[in-house]
């Protein structure tokens, strides 16, 4: 059977038989390299759709109908537009940083996909730290938002720069402590040892009301992380016009937009393997014929559909919940879920050490 | 020359370049981008000498969290309206003359010293791996350990008063 | 065990226990009269003292990180009873402070740090308990927080310091890259004296320097000390300072035995301009902190020479005159602190007339002005002597005669302000000030010590003994 890993061993064998191990290992960087991006432009293409599609739905209207059927090129058409765009920049701008952010945002993006798993066996760097990496190089998005902001010379776009940069710091602690708590229950910050250790049964069911608290904080605080509503004050279009990117136009502004949604998938992608299994199909104890009927199903699919529907939620969450203030937010991050997690963490790590999680 | 030893000079040059920019920057926004290219460059160091832990948490703690902050207050702070004070031409030459005289000192007493057998057991050790780290630093290292968490509490109350007033 | 483990941290352990009550006093929400707390505490403070100084035990702890012995122990006491009597001192000033429990947490926390200081037995630990003593100080300068030269003289503080501590911090680098060990107990004998370890020697000192204010590192010193509070310059002036004074002597003489020779000649400059720079400054100042600051970068000097003497003398008279030097300097300060929480006058020219109005403050400020200036009756003069004794070991005369010079120097200016309070009439005087009960009680400790510790001397031999 055709798998991901199959295809990935094939071209890396056939590589480093038919070239010497430099060139192979040249070969292989740009290929992840082509890979990456590809993935990164699909993505955007079928995250906005996805979110179009979906915002249409929760409001009861059709959403994009016009270009190809149901309306499925909308966004080819709107990516061929920003891209003959003219990009500009403003005259009393900061213009090195100016230009310079969309680009360290972007790379942010790129450098958390080397860690995760994206079917059996197919991972770009199992680093033995991949869990900690990922908290870090996200991070550092932060700065290039942070930059764009500054670099501006706008007071939008500067405001909407320090709402996020506060956003996402604080957050980052419960989104950490969360990932920890998994941490702590499968005993590796190794993405390929966490995912093995869900063979039985996938964290949110194995870890019981610990791993379930752990998964709802992370998934709040992600959704801040990324700026999402109702948590978006950093881009609130009433108060700040677009926040810190306001004075972008054409690609430097898709950029800033694409890797928006890239991040939303990436940390679905960290929420599914960490507590949904990732690839690991749904398996129910010893009823050997359903496991065999879920095997079948090959491991991508598993990741991608599970992954799915965190974005899928995430997008549900934007036209459920009005936005908070700045002060709410804050409030919510340091008075109720950095405690809530820091005692879950203990809570989860005392289950550990008993052993009472399956 | 291996890898490691190209790394190694990439990375030591990348430090120092952006360390002495951060000095020779006159705006203060793009000091602390320097330096944050400082912190990377010396995670990988830390990387190069099999400390992953240290390499990332470096990158989370200065990069990711102090440098942002940094970054905040530079932001708040009209830049425009502080002058740099203007020093005279003598205490310029006194500050680059005693820079001079340590830097020579220092290259005098490094290429001096002897060599360590301690220094080069780092190299493909595994010390530097969370669980190693994780067990000395709650052993022999526990005391240590247990002062910096009271030093950071008191470092919090006097800021939290201060910033109360 | 656990029973060793108790006696051997006694005094750290109880420390962190009142950290923790005033912890959970702040956090409590019961509101408590600014009155009733700080007798609370200062009966806490005195009970610390009283269970430092009984059943205390030596040895080391957590594989060799934290040593304790009986010359220890005794330093701690000194330190605690200093802490004790700026407590009392300060009631005046903190009755009326809404962050009281901050204080006094931030104010035991650097007593902490200090305590491990000493007990530490490893450079890790060393820089970590260093760091502890001094980032809350550079908190608590700023307790003032009405004033902006409060703020400036906390934001002075934690710059030198971070400065000084990154120097101190490089050298340890660097130390470990040559000697490859970090324990106190192994270091000796990897010390060759090559030029890297000599060079990191010299940034360890530099990095000492600055928390001590030896003069080329000193000029962070006045400014700090005439912008924080009262209660804050004496805790910096006399706990931190002696504190960092002792454990100068241990590691000196005990982990860097080896390079004496080097810093032999370096403790030798390094007092000879801490001296004479110090009382020029003291000779022009007006302000009555910056004044005794001066003044304590001058004592520091001789604390210097004392040190040098290298050997059981010289621990014995430094930690003698620490002892005096606590004494008289907070008797000095306990008077200004008064009047400047009630008059809210810094001045030297403030105080002339001062013996019309207040004669018993007068003569208070007057004893510990001339035990600070080194006159016979007092203990300062035994505390300067044995100083200079503990010097003179080495047979260089050159530093004896420039301390003794400097002795007369100090006398000039000590005398200056006893004369403006004595004979100089004043207009406006300061008026007749009541002083409140604790404050009463910690100057007549003092005077009472400083007397006492002139005519009595058996606690010279005591310190000596310990030593041994």
């Amino acid at each position: 059977m055709p798998s991901l890993e199959n295809i990935a061993n094939f071209i890396h064998n056939w590589l480093y038989t038919t070239f010497n191990a430099t060139v192979a290992l040249l070969l292989e960087f740009t290929i992840v390299a082509i890979l990456v991006i590809g993935l990164f432009s699909v993505l955007g293409l079928v995250l906005i759709f996805m979110e179009r599609k979906v915002s249409a739905y929760m409001q009861v209207r059709l959403g994009p109908n016009r270009v190809g059927p149901k309306g499925i090129f909308q966004t080819v058409a709107d990516t061929l537009k920003l891209m003959v765009k003219e990009g500009m920049t403003p005259n009393n701008a900061d213009k090195f940083l100016f230009n310079l952010a969309p680009f360290i945002v972007m790379t942010a993006a790129m450098l958390i996909l080397a860690p995760l798993a994206f079917a059996k066996n197919f991972q770009i760097w199992d680093i033995n730290i991949g869990v900690l990496f990922v908290t870090a190089i996200s991070s550092v998005s932060v700065i290039g938002i942070l930059m764009a902001g500054w670099a501006s010379n706008n007071k939008y776009s500067l405001l909407g720069a320090m709402r996020s940069g506060a956003q996402i710091v604080s957050y980052e602690l419960s989104a950490g402590l969360s990932i920890i708590t998994i941490v702590v229950l499968s005993e590796s910050l190794k993405i390929s040892t966490i995912i093995e250790s869900q063979a039985n049964g996938w964290w949110i069911f194995k870890g019981h009301i610990p791993a379930i608290i752990a998964f709802v904080i992370f998934i709040i605080a992600v959704t801040a992380e990324t700026n999402r509503a109702p948590f978006d004050l950093a881009e609130a279009e009433s108060e700040l016009t677009a926040g810190f990117h306001t004075e972008y136009s054409g690609m430097k502004f898709a950029l800033f937009f694409l890797a928006e949604y890239v991040n939303i998938f990436i940390v679905c992608v960290i929420g599914a393997t960490l507590f949904l299994g990732g690839w690991m199909p749904l398996h129910f104890g010893t009823n050997t014929t359903f496991n065999e009927m879920m095997d079948y199903i090959p491991s991508s699919l598993w990741l991608f559909g599970k992954t799915f529907f965190l974005i899928f939620v995430i997008m549900w969450f934007r036209w459920t919940f009005p936005r908070l203030r700045i002060d709410q937010l804050l409030n919510l991050e340091w008075k109720y879920l950095l405690p809530i997690s820091m005692i879950n963490l203990l809570l989860a790590t005392a289950m550990a050490i008993l052993g009472w999680h399956f | 020359m291996g890898v490691t030893a190209i790394l190694f000079w990439i990375l030591s040059s990348l430090a120092l370049l952006s360390a002495i920019m951060i000095v020779v920057s006159k705006n203060p926004v793009h000091s602390v981008l320097w330096l944050i290219l400082v912190f990377f460059a010396i995670s990988g160091h830390y990387l190069l000498l099999n400390a992953q832990f240290l390499a990332i948490v470096n990158i989370i703690v200065y990069a990711g969290a102090i440098m942002v902050l940094f970054l905040y207050v530079l932001m708040l702070i009209d830049l425009k309206k502080i002058v740099d004070p203007q020093r005279s031409l003598w205490i310029k030459l006194v500050g680059v003359a005693t820079g001079c005289c340590l830097l020579l000192v220092l290259i005098a007493a490094l290429s001096k010293a002897d060599q360590t057998t301690a220094l080069t057991q780092t190299i493909g050790g595994n010390i530097g791996l969370v669980e190693n780290l994780g067990k000395i630093l709650f052993s022999e290292y526990l005391v240590p350990f247990e002062i910096s968490s009271i030093l950071f509490l008191s470092a919090m109350v006097g800021a939290v008063v201060i910033g109360k007033k | 065990m656990l029973t060793d483990f108790l006696l051997l941290m006694k005094q750290e352990l109880l420390l962190v226990a009142i950290i923790f009550i005033l912890v959970f006093i702040k956090l409590g929400s019961k509101e408590r009269s600014n009155e009733s707390l700080l007798n609370a505490i200062n009966i806490l403070l005195l009970i610390n003292l009283i269970a430092g100084i009984f059943n205390s035990q030596t040895g080391t702890l957590f594989g060799d990180m934290f040593n304790t012995n009986q010359l220890f122990i005794f330093e701690k006491n000194i330190l605690n009873f200093g802490v004790l009597i700026i407590s009392l001192q300060s009631y005046d000033w903190l009755k009326k402070h809404k962050h009281l429990i901050e204080f006094y947490l931030l104010l035991l926390s650097a007593l902490l740090g200090m305590f491990l200081m000493l007990s530490s037995n490893n450079l890790l630990m060393f820089y970590l308990a260093l760091e502890l003593s001094t980032i809350p100080i550079a908190a608590l300068c700023n307790f003032d927080l009405e004033k902006r030269k409060s703020s400036e003289a906390a934001f002075k503080m934690i710059i030198s310091s971070a400065f000084s501590s990154g120097l101190l911090l490089l050298g340890i680098s660097f130390f470990y890259g040559t000697t490859g060990t970090l324990n106190f107990a192994e270091i000796p004998a990897t010390l060759n004296g090559n030029a890297l370890q000599i060079f990191s020697f010299v940034l360890l000192i530099a990095g000492f320097g600055f928390k001590i204010s030896a003069v080329p590192f000193h000029l962070w010193t006045a400014d700090v000390y005439e912008g924080s509070p009262i209660s804050v310059t004496s805790f910096l002036s006399v706990i931190s300072k002696g504190a960092v004074v002792f454990v100068l002597v241990s590691v000196l003489y005990k982990v860097f035995e080896p390079l004496s020779e080097y810093w032999y000649t370096i403790l030798f400059l390094l007092s000879l301009l801490t001296m004479i720079i110090g009382n020029l400054f003291a000779l022009r100042q007006q302000n009555m902190k910056r004044f005794l600051a001066f003044s304590s970068i001058a004592q520091v000097g001789f604390i210097l020479i004392g040190i040098s003497g290298q050997s059981l003398e010289g621990t014995a008279s430094v930690v003698f005159f620490i002892l005096i030097y606590i004494l008289s300097n907070l008797a000095a300060f306990g008077v200004i602190n008064l009047v400047s929480s009630k008059c809210d006058k810094e001045s030297i020219g403030d105080y002339k007339g001062f013996y019309k109005s207040n004669p018993q403050l007068t003569w208070v400020l007057t004893i510990a002005l001339f035990s600070l200036a080194g006159i016979p009756p007092t203990a300062g003069f035994f505390g300067k002597f044995f100083l200079l004794m503990a010097g003179a070991a080495k047979n260089n005369y050159l530093l004896i005669t420039v301390a003794a010079l400097n002795m007369v120097i100090a006398l000039y200016y000590y005398l200056r302000v006893i004369k403006a309070m004595f004979m100089d009439a004043n207009e406006n005087p300061i008026e007749k000030i009541k002083i409140p009960f604790q404050p009463k009680l910690a100057m007549i400790i003092c005077v009472a010590g400083i007397i006492i510790l002139g005519i009595y001397s058996n606690c010279y031999q005591y310190i000596f003994s310990l030593i041994k």
